[in-house]
């Protein structure tokens, strides 16, 4: 399954509005959604090579959007680092050293090549030149760690209530095993817990007492109109709620949680 | 970013919460604090109903605490299992309910002759009975031969009727035993 630019964006408006804990940072995600979703379009009717700095657009190379918006509205964190950006050359510094080595640290770098890597995944066009980590925990496509699990709903298809991951840099799902370790590969189901509160219905903790890490699941079976990546952040609550228990987020939200 | 995943831990336990990024993480900090969290476990197994062998996932709620009983709240197919790929007939899917059901028997019943009401009874008292009366039954109605003189060993006065929720274990010693009393009239129900 895969949603789209705008269904992610109606979404985080949606529990924007809703207020709770994660309301200003879902207020800016919509507005980086909205940034992200301008650079997809732009590479639409591009004939994508796989190298980035090849297939860059405007909208990309100059980043003016999201530079000007994280100055704007975001937190003193992020608004510094664009600060110094904007009289910098920003797409080398920013989105070069992502793609080469992803990390979930690197806010700006992702922002920028996420939409690349999606528009790459939907055009079945490799990425070219980086080294990328493989494995059945990583993103099959391009390499990434997994940012969420998606639990498919049961009624969906005679065969269902799999599990799917989907990853952090272009978004793509791909099916892995339940009842394992997403981080380590854990099978004892001894090591594995799973929490859930009644405030978030559809999101779950999938713990490993192994590796003391973790991620989120999104439960379509029990909301079917949630949005994973958006509804992932809309429950911060758990992620603190994690962090406070001394459990390692397998790879931070763009909200840094 | 200059902060790293250590400061936003150290950032979080002083108090000023904020996230990796510097978004104010204190409101998720706050509600985190009201949740009511429950821990599942679940945990891959075979379904007991049939020798197909679906696998299941049982999920089980409790908190590993030393006196807590942790409760199975619910069973579902193993989307991973080859043979049923998280499928599950409606004996399987109906699983949790042998599991957990307020109506399960905890004691043996009997019911006499021209009674209209089941009675307690011991259990050595009831495996006492039975003995006696397949004994009685058996050596009263065992067949050696059918009426061409073929041997046959047939023991018709006793007849064995199985429940949906009998496990494949249960019916394979079932068998076994009613076969070598010469039971003939033998239904286990190891069907949907």
């Amino acid at each position: 399954m895969r949603d789209s630019w705008d269904d992610r964006i109606r979404r985080a408006e949606t529990l924007s509005g809703e207020g709770g804990a994660a309301e200003a940072m879902l207020a800016f995600f919509v507005r980086l959604l909205r940034i992200q979703k301008d650079i997809y379009d732009s590479l639409r009717n591009r004939r994508l090579t796989g190298e980035i700095a090849a297939d860059a657009t405007p909208e990309m190379q100059l980043a003016p959007g999201l530079l000007t918006m994280t100055v704007s509205t975001g937190p003193p964190a992020l608004r510094e680092r664009a600060e110094r950006l904007q009289s910098n050359a920003p797409f080398e510094e920013i989105a070069l050293p992502f793609w080469h080595k992803p990390s979930d640290h690197d806010f700006f770098g992702k922002v920028l090549v996420q939409p690349y890597l999606e528009r790459l995944a939907a055009q079945r066009v490799r990425p070219r030149y980086r080294d990328h980590l493989r494995g059945e925990r990583r993103c099959p496509f391009c390499g990434g760690a997994p940012q969420l699990s998606i639990l498919e709903e049961h009624a969906a298809a005679l065969e269902s209530g799999g599990r799917q991951l989907q990853c952090a840099n272009c978004l793509s799902p791909w099916t892995y095993r339940r009842v394992v370790c997403v981080h380590c590969g854990e099978e004892d189901e001894h090591q594995l817990g799973y929490y859930r509160s009644e405030e978030f219905p559809h999101l779950r903790i999938d713990s490993c007492e192994t590796c003391r890490h973790y991620l989120k699941s999104i439960d379509l079976g029990k909301l079917g109109l949630a949005v994973p990546i958006v509804d992932e952040m809309a429950g911060v609550a758990l992620d603190a709620w994690a962090v406070e228990r001394g459990y390692e987020k397998i790879e931070l939200n763009l909200a840094g949680m | 970013m200059s902060i790293s995943r250590r400061t936003f831990l150290k950032s979080a336990a002083a108090g000023a919460a904020v996230s990796a990024f510097g978004f104010d993480a204190a409101p998720a900090y706050a509600q985190a604090k009201t949740l009511k969290i429950a821990r599942t476990s679940e945990t891959r197994s075979t379904c007991p109903y049939c020798s197909v062998s679906c696998g299941v996932i049982i999920h089980t709620l409790g908190d590993r605490a030393k006196n807590a009983i942790p409760q199975v709240v619910h069973v579902e197919g193993d989307p991973d299992h080859p043979i049923n790929r998280g499928t599950l007939c409606p004996k399987g899917a109906s699983l949790q309910q042998d599991i957990l059901n307020d109506r399960r028997l905890l004691k043996p019943q009997v019911r006499r002759p021209g009674s209209d009401r089941w009675e307690d009874i011991e259990w050595d008292r009831a495996v006492d009975e039975i003995a006696r009366r397949v004994k009685k039954t058996r050596d009263a109605t065992f067949v050696e031969k059918d009426a061409r003189g073929r041997t046959v060993n047939r023991c018709e006065g006793i007849a064995w009727t199985g429940g949906c929720t009998d496990t494949n274990e249960l019916n394979y010693l079932v068998v076994k035993t009613m076969r070598s009393l010469g039971v003939v009239y033998l239904e286990n129900q190891a069907r949907v």
